[in-house]
């Protein structure tokens, strides 16, 4: 068989599957180990990957290659967090009891629809109220630099990054007290994660 | 047959290649250079230049030159980082349709995408006179970190300048494929990319044709243009006290010490002091001023010790997320002009217990890796042909299988596969303010994946689904990316809606959203739109 109808063929196969757990996507036992699934994946990369296919393959053949292998690719993400957190996880994607709610968004009546009940604040509520720019204007500008990039790590949840960049903006600046503080707030929400 | 360049689009330099089956030749510019700078100016004597010839001016029309676009493409100009990079620039920025930057030039509006594609255009201009055919296809690389809104962005500015952008890849990947491209290899490479305006890390595994990124990690907003910008400061402080004016607020002056101190920063890589005097400084009376300067390699180290510092320690975290240790590494690859700095290979050399490799050429293995790529996705090249970044010798514009002094085994054809992997963490608003994770960070893509959601009221006939970018369970504590709605539902208790959201991350990075109510089938479909990237129908037009 050549690679390419085979690589159509296990494509087809992976994209009729309705509902699948990752193994299935995977095609290895239901208890196999990482080595397995990571040896399932390099397979499937080497056959399906899309760009081997990309000037073999009709446009719509080729997108049904592509979505087999994101799909594929999906199932190994899933597999590797589920085998690291050591429980496995009940399946999220069957029955509505199982499944996470979206948040409620519609109001309980029939009335109008808000398009948007929670602001949404645009740093991390570890960043003291004040504005950045009235809190900035009175430090150095080098001690600038590092408060932005705290402010760019706690934006990206990095809370170890951004108590790094604080505190070299506080040796940039040690006469800050907000800056101070901004280390101080980060700290304690690096205290309390590690309770 | 045509042919498919691979194109560096760099934050001061940029470089084009493409790869055949006799090697690597690369694009070279009015003076037969490989190094191509990312700049576009819009003299007052009229016009658009590009590359060497608009760096020219600088000096006499600073605000009239475009230079480090690609800090803020794709970019939300709110953004504090945005805000600080453009203290660095002389040129005028305001703010668009969708929060993003535009360039003003005298009466002239342009988007970020517009003035990179005028780097583009060059590019493709100067490879279509050097092959003597028509370029219609690229693969452009992108920082490994380069947000959805980034990448989408870097693909308009492609489309604008009449490519077709048939892929991005990202730089460091491109890099480690250049390195390992047709040697049947196995072995762990870190690649270090500290270039202008990015810094990225990335480690893989090759394996043979395989190239799997494991982790990769980095910050877009961390480059040369930094140092120069903490040594140009110093001379700013200099200046005040020596000339009694303060610099800051004139461009051309401000322009000038930033290429002082460039200067001074790339001697300093191989000397151990820098002694001289900056003159031809316009001050403001009309006399002309020099500012002479003593840095000690020792002072530079420490100045810009807190950005090194940061390199270090992101690299240690790549690798804790890769799970391998300094030891299991094979070669440490160094990309980027900035990591010609010597604290950098030395802290590097600290770090993984061995020098980085020497061999390949920090410049221009990117586009090298790029070229690859392209002619791999064209099927015009494959494995065996001498592609290898060491096989690039520094002919005119030309890397041959012939010299070298090295035959590569002629095997089977194989092309590379690139395992690239997403950049963020991406998920979606559930109840109680949390979020629900659908693709982690370091994930290979493309990748696709499917949850099913309830609604949490009865006859809920509306859903929206938040999206954000993070890795933090509370919602408002990452970055929002757009919402997608679904309307007229049927009515139904809750729990009985079930309604498929997929989330999936193309082979560029870019990520599309889908949301499908599986009983009445009300679909939504839509990509998400990011703030500060150009929005799907405004170009030019948007931005007058
Ligand atoms: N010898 C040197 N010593 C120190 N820095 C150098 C040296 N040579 C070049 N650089 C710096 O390298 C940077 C340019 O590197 P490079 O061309 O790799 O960046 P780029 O590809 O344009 O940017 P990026 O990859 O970040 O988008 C500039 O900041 C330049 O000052
Ligand atoms: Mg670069």
């Amino acid at each position: 068989m050549s690679v390419r109808s085979e690589a159509l063929q296990w494509a087809q196969r992976i994209c009729a599957r309705t509902n699948p757990e990752p193994h299935q996507l995977l095609e290895i036992p239901a208890d196999a180990g990482m080595e397995e699934a990571q040896e399932a994946f390099h397979k499937a990369a080497r056959i399906l990957h899309p760009d081997l296919h990309r000037t073999t393959l009709t446009p719509e053949d080729l997108e049904v290659v592509t979505t087999a292998y994101a799909k594929v690719a999906g199932a190994y993400q899933e597999f590797r967090s589920q085998r690291m957190t050591t429980t496995r996880m009940r399946p999220m994607h069957i029955g509505p009891t199982a499944a996470p709610a979206p948040r409620p968004i519609a109001p309980p009546t029939d009335g109008p629809i808000p398009t948007r009940t929670t602001p949404i604040p645009k740093s991390a509520h570890v960043v003291p109220e004040t504005t950045p720019s009235a809190a900035s204007s009175a430090m150095s500008s080098k001690a600038l630099i590092y408060y932005r990039k705290a402010e760019l790590a706690l934006r990206r949840g990095d809370l170890r990054g951004a108590m790094l960049q604080l505190k070299m903006a506080i040796g940039a600046d040690p006469a800050s007290t907000f800056l101070r503080s901004a280390l101080g707030e980060v700290e304690a929400e690096v205290a309390k994660q590690l309770k | 047959m045509s042919v498919a360049l691979g194109i560096d689009l760099g934050t001061t330099n940029s470089v084009a290649a493409i790869a055949t089956s006799t090697g690597v030749e690369f694009i070279l510019g009015p003076r037969g250079d490989r190094v191509h700078p990312s700049v576009v100016a819009f003299p007052s004597s009229g016009g658009v230049v590009v590359g060497a010839d608009a760096k020219r001016y600088r000096l006499t029309e600073p605000q009239h030159v475009i230079h480090s676009a690609k800090r803020f493409i794709g970019q939300n100009i709110r953004s504090p980082l945005v805000q600080l990079a453009m203290t660095g620039v002389r040129y005028k920025l305001v703010e668009g349709p969708n929060q993003q930057p535009i360039v003003v030039v005298r009466d002239r509006k342009m988007t970020m995408p517009e003035i990179s594609s005028n780097v583009l255009l060059h590019l493709k201009r100067s490879a279509e006179r050097q092959l003597g055919q028509p370029v219609k296809e690229a693969v452009i690389t992108v920082p490994a970190n380069f947000t959805d809104g980034q990448r989408q962005a870097t693909k308009e500015a492609g489309r604008l300048a009449g490519l077709d952008v048939m892929r991005l890849i990202n730089e460091p990947t491109a890099a480690a494929l250049a390195h390992g491209f047709g040697r049947d290899r196995q072995e762990l490479v870190c690649v270090f990319d500290f270039g202008g305006g990015t810094f990225d890390v990335s480690i893989l595994r090759i394996n043979n044709e395989m190239f799997e990124v494991l982790a990769s990690d980095g910050d877009f907003f961390l480059g040369g243009d930094d140092l120069d910008r903490a040594l140009a400061e110093v001379l700013a402080a200099d200046f005040t006290r020596q000339l009694r004016v303060d610099p800051r607020p004139h461009a051309a002056l401000m322009m000038k010490l930033m290429m002082g101190a460039e200067a001074i920063k790339c001697h300093l890589s191989e000397n151990d002091a820098a002694e001289g005097e900056i003159d031809g400084l316009d001050l403001p009376g009309g006399v002309s001023g020099k500012l002479p300067f003593s840095v000690t390699r020792k002072q530079f180290e420490d100045l810009v010790g807190g950005y090194t510092q940061r390199t270090i320690e992101v690299t240690r975290q790549v690798m804790a997320a890769a799970g391998v240790s300094p030891r299991d590494i094979g070669d440490v690859l160094c990309v980027g002009g900035s990591t010609r700095i010597p604290v950098i290979r030395r802290k590097l050399a600290e770090v993984f217990g061995r020098e980085p490799n020497h061999t390949i050429n920090p410049d221009e293995v990117v586009a090298q890796g790029a070229a690859i790529q392209a002619g791999s996705l064209t099927a015009t090249l494959s494995a065996g042909t001498g592609m290898g970044a060491r096989d690039a010798v520094a002919t005119a514009g030309h890397s041959s299988l012939a010299t070298g002094n090295r035959t590569l085994p002629m095997g089977v054809a194989k092309r590379p596969v690139l395992l690239d992997v997403n950049p963020a963490t991406l998920a979606v608003h559930t109840a109680g303010g949390f979020t629900e994770r659908l693709l982690d960070k370091n994930a290979p893509i493309p990748i696709e994946r499917t949850r099913v959601f309830t609604t949490a009221r009865d006859n809920q006939q509306r859903v929206e689904i938040d999206c954000c970018r993070g890795e933090n369970r509370k919602y408002v504590e990452n970055e929002p990316l757009g919402t997608l709605v679904l309307e007229d539902l049927p009515a139904k208790a809750r729990g009985d809606l079930k309604i498929e959201v997929s989330f999936r991350v193309d082979a560029d990075g870019i990520l599309h959203v889908r949301a499908l109510d599986q009983q009445s089938g009300v679909r939504q479909e839509a990509h998400l739109q990011v703030l500060g990237a150009p929005s799907t129908s405004d170009s030019a037009a948007g931005a007058e």
